[in-house]
């Protein structure tokens, strides 16, 4: 005879909104309490290097102003790549081409002011540098698209593959020195990306010492334009209803083939779009520009449940741990700027327990005798 | 004990989250006896077996098996105490050969060597017990990954087996290249090889003709003669009847009783698992005849496989007739409606509706046209509903587009809202709110929700397929009388359908299709069950090629007129 066990795993349901907060910011604490455990083993005071973390390095910055601006210049980006990789996630296409759409999208806008010059004043050139990223990259994008729904081809591989063939497109201009080659600075004989800024620049609006550049502003905007988008909109339903079953789109005569090539041109255009705005921070290419945000947004992406407000919520908490990190080891020598990956990690998984805790509780069993 | 009973259940409770799907349950099955477990749709039928196969845990109670009490906790544990599940939905892997499904969960000896070791050890002194137990170790260790190999014997193991219990399946073929019934058989030997005396089926016979159903029951009888005990799930009342010793009644999670088969009959069973009366007769109005609404000539489509799914097909419906297709699985159903859908390409033929040829229009413009279709496949939410979508997202399905604000970029969730709130009152679909994913319906619910929007949409052809498919009693007879209600108002109906009871009380007409031919339309109160079965399987043809009058014979022709009244 086996002994009873006394707990069990139940589903849960219907739980409220306040308890899913209360989970998460509960996850996160017990992360970075993790976190601190390490930083003892270093012989770091966690309470200082958290402080620093989180004021972002403010504290001890000469100036201030500047360090919000870098940090706001890495943090939109990241919002507006996570937001445009989860409306084709919320349709179940695997776009995982992030880092080749924002690298195409980069590309294609720094063409414009290297290629042709000020194309008649700021404003008109920079429209069209943000046109031009996002065409570019939405056909980068969208072709992936189009081969799945005309071949069946399967997205995941082609996406990921065009990541690499965009990277090395980017290296091949910066390292071939050539006539034709535009995007190459004419008064050096090494090969080194040239400067946009030499012929335009984003506008900015200054509030004392801080520049608020127009990208955020921008962002702000193209996050409550999706926000309606998905959750409001005929196409926003079509995406939801493909999303779920392939077979009844079709069924209620939708059509499947060229909503999912439209969702996916949008999906990209944004990430290219992302790579504009990169483009407008640090003024020349390079195949670094992406920092990362093609594959930190898929799990922004997710962590967020594919909601637009928790996205914006997500990406601002990565951020901070990177931007704060890298600003902390400046002063904290004992602890690398990595330490962000290493927090980024135990939070994910303490998200996904407290994601599990939220669907299923641990029951006491009745006993019967 | 051999007199104790095989399973007795005392006070089984189990909850998810706040529903209570199961409350104070106390069943027993008898020592080789067949025991039908009846109930409406989310009764708690399939939870309760569940808990027996060590899929679910029960929050209370006990259970036990062969008079002692026993934990399982899971389907591992159930294996050892002899229990076996037939699942509704089949635990198959497609892409295995039926043998090596079978082979897949066999209890292979872990360590065979282990005892040998100790013995020898035991026997054996100093430097002979060294070489003594490597050499166990080296032939033991090679004997047990020997064991883990995939061999060509273990084709003609596994047809040994089979025919030991009687079954003929071949070893080699691949599940997805399995008929609906033999994939059965095989989740039967399966449960049947690892030793299971206690044999569960969850609504084995939801997806089987009424011949397969016929073997199925042979082998079932069987099984019991040999000793097995089994518990049966099944909505259909005859078959209850003709199967089973003894019949348990769950009603919302509680159990009400059991009786013998012997001393029951339908009226009795349907009333204590619904809790009141419940008129058993299906009605059939009589409306007046009208024009043909949807006609079909000469209809030629394949099927995904590039075969001839429906073959040189002719027929018509009028409005306020209900006509309805039977045949075996896989002979043409499902295609027909995908064509007259527009989902389909169609070969060769017409498809007139109102004089109008439909024929290569879009799904969406055959919507618009006013027809219906509303396919349940065998999973129940394949085709038709969008499964994590909510009730309200679901009714906008069709007409989110033109339907109320056909220029305006946003989808209008308020009508969505009182369409939702129009079905769930109307229908009586059991649901805690419009926002709630369909998903998370019990069956019968979905199908509530997916046959009312399409009625919603005030269509004049309506195409059902399966519309009743795992329904219980009560719904079904709440889709009927949806479905002669829409009659009445002059909607021609195609309905689709496995039950021949059931066609022969509801339909006008009955057209049967074999292999993709027409084998006849006949009067539903003209035919019988054997006749239709015997088109079904393509033994009677009543198609013929009158050259004198050059038209066919053996197609009914109008529904209120017998032909005896036109003599």
């Amino acid at each position: 005879m086996k002994t009873m066990k006394r707990f069990h795993i139940v589903r849960r349901e219907g739980v409220s909104l306040r308890r899913k907060c209360l989970y998460y910011v509960i996850a996160i604490f017990s992360a970075l309490l993790l976190g601190a455990l390490l930083l003892l083993t270093c012989g770091v005071n966690p309470l200082d290097y958290y402080a620093k973390v989180f004021t972002i390095g403010l504290s001890t910055a000469r100036f201030p102003a500047k360090q919000v601006e870098n940090f706001l210049n890495a943090l939109v980006p990241l919002v507006l790549t996570s937001l445009a990789l989860s409306v084709a996630y919320k349709m179940r296409f695997w776009n995982v081409g992030g880092e080749g759409q924002f690298l195409i999208g980069a590309t294609a806008a720094a063409a414009i002011p290297l290629g042709l010059g000020s194309v008649g004043g700021t404003v008109p050139t920079l429209l069209l540098m943000a046109a031009a990223a996002m065409l570019a990259s939405a056909l980068w994008g969208g072709i992936t698209a189009f081969f799945k729904v005309k071949f069946g081809t399967n997205e995941t591989l082609l996406t990921l593959m065009l990541n690499y063939v965009a990277l090395y497109f980017v290296s091949f201009l910066g390292e071939t020195k050539g006539k034709w080659n535009f995007f190459l600075r004419t008064d050096s004989d090494r090969p080194i990306f040239a400067s946009v800024f030499d012929t335009v620049a984003m506008p900015a609006l200054r509030i004392g010492d801080f520049s608020l550049s127009l990208a955020l502003p921008l962002t702000v905007l193209i996050c409550v334009f999706l926000w309606f988008y998905l959750k409001k909109t005929k196409q926003g339903y079509e995406i939801a209803v493909i999303g779920d079953s392939p077979g009844t789109a079709r069924y209620a005569g939708m059509k499947t083939g060229w909503i999912v090539v439209r969702t996916m041109l949008l999906s990209s255009a944004l990430v290219g779009l992302a790579g504009f705005f990169k483009l407008m921070t640090s003024g020349s290419l390079s195949a670094s520009i992406t920092d990362n945000v093609g594959w930190t947004g898929v799990v922004v992406a997710w962590l967020s449940k594919l909601e637009p407000l928790g996205i914006v919520a997500t990406s601002v908490l990565i951020c901070v741990l990177r931007f704060g990190c890298s600003q902390a080891s400046v002063n904290v020598s004992a602890v690398d700027s990595r330490f962000s990956d290493i927090l980024q990690g135990v939070i994910l998984f303490a998200v996904l327990a407290a994601d599990f805790l939220l669907r299923f509780k641990i029951a006491k069993k009745e006993e019967a005798c | 004990m051999a007199d104790a009973f095989a399973i007795e259940l005392k006070n089984i409770k189990k909850s998810f989250g706040a529903v209570a799907a199961n409350r104070n349950i106390n069943l027993s099955l008898r020592q080789g006896e067949i025991l039908a477990l009846l109930g409406e749709n989310g009764s708690g039928k399939t939870t309760l077996m569940n808990m027996l196969s060590g899929i679910y845990r029960p929050d209370g109670g006990e259970i036990f098996v062969n008079g002692e009490r026993v934990d399982i906790a899971s389907p591992e544990d159930a294996k050892r105490l002899g229990i076996g599940m037939v699942h509704q939905h089949y635990r198959l892997v497609e892409v295995f050969s039926a043998a090596d499904n079978i082979w897949l969960g066999r209890n292979c000896p872990k360590y065979p060597f282990r005892e040998k070791l100790k013995s020898v050890c035991a026997e054996k002194k100093g430097w002979r017990r060294l070489t003594a137990g490597g050499k166990v170790l080296v032939c033991g260790a090679g004997a047990a990954f020997s064991e883990r190999l995939l061999r060509k014997k273990r084709y003609q193991e596994v047809e040994k087996i089979c025919s030991a219990f009687g079954f003929s399946i071949d070893p080699a073929k691949k599940v997805y290249n399995m008929a609906v019934s033999e994939k059965q058989t095989l989740e039967i030997v399966k449960v049947l090889y690892y030793g299971a005396r206690i044999i569960i089926l969850d609504e084995p016979t939801a997806v089987l003709t009424v011949q397969e159903t016929e073997k199925l029951f042979e082998v079932l009888r069987r099984m019991k003669a040999e000793g097995h005990s089994i518990i049966i799930i099944t909505h259909k009342l005859n078959e209850v009847l003709a199967i089973s010793d003894r019949v348990a009644v769950l009603r919302k999670g509680e159990y009400v009783g059991t009786v013998e088969t012997a001393e029951a009959n339908e009226q009795m069973l349907t009333d204590l698992m619904v809790g009141h009366r419940v008129d058993l007769n299906i009605e059939r109005p009589v409306v007046e005849k009208k024009k043909p609404l949807l006609e079909i000539r000469n209809l030629t489509v394949r099927n995904d496989e590039g075969v001839r799914a429906i073959d040189d097909v002719s027929f018509y419906i009028r409005g306020g007739e209900i006509l309805g297709v039977a045949g075996i699985a896989g002979c043409g159903q499902r295609e027909l409606c995908e064509a007259i859908a527009g989902l389909r390409k169609i070969e060769s033929g017409e498809m007139v509706h109102k004089g109008e040829n439909i024929v290569g229009l879009m799904p969406r413009e055959i919507i618009e046209k006013g027809i219906s279709m509303s396919f349940i496949p065998e999973d129940r939410l394949g085709m038709g509903l969008a499964p994590s979508l909510s009730i309200t997202d679901n009714m906008l399905l069709k007409t989110y587009k033109t339907g109320s604000r056909p220029f305006s970029p946003f989808v209008d969730r308020r009508r969505g809202r009182a369409e939702a709130a129009r079905i769930i009152e109307e229908l009586g679909v059991v649901t805690p709110s419009t926002e709630t994913p369909v998903r998370r319906l019990s069956g019968g619910n979905v199908q509530k929700v997916l046959v009312g929007r399409e009625i919603q949409s005030g269509p004049n052809v309506i195409v059902t397929a399966y519309p009743v498919r795992g329904l219980d009693i009560h719904s079904s007879y709440a889709i009927y009388d949806i479905l002669n209600r829409q009659k009445e108002s002059g909607v021609g109906i195609l309905f689709v359908g496995e039950d021949l009871d059931v066609m022969l009380a509801l339909c006008d007409k009955i057209m049967v299709l074999c292999h993709g031919r027409v084998m006849g339309i006949v009067h539903a109160s003209k035919t019988s069950k054997e006749e239709l079965g015997l088109m079904m399987t393509g033994t009677l043809n009543l198609v013929r090629d009158d050259a004198d009058a050059g038209k066919k014979t053996g197609i009914a022709r109008d529904t209120n007129i017998r032909e005896d009244d036109v003599r």
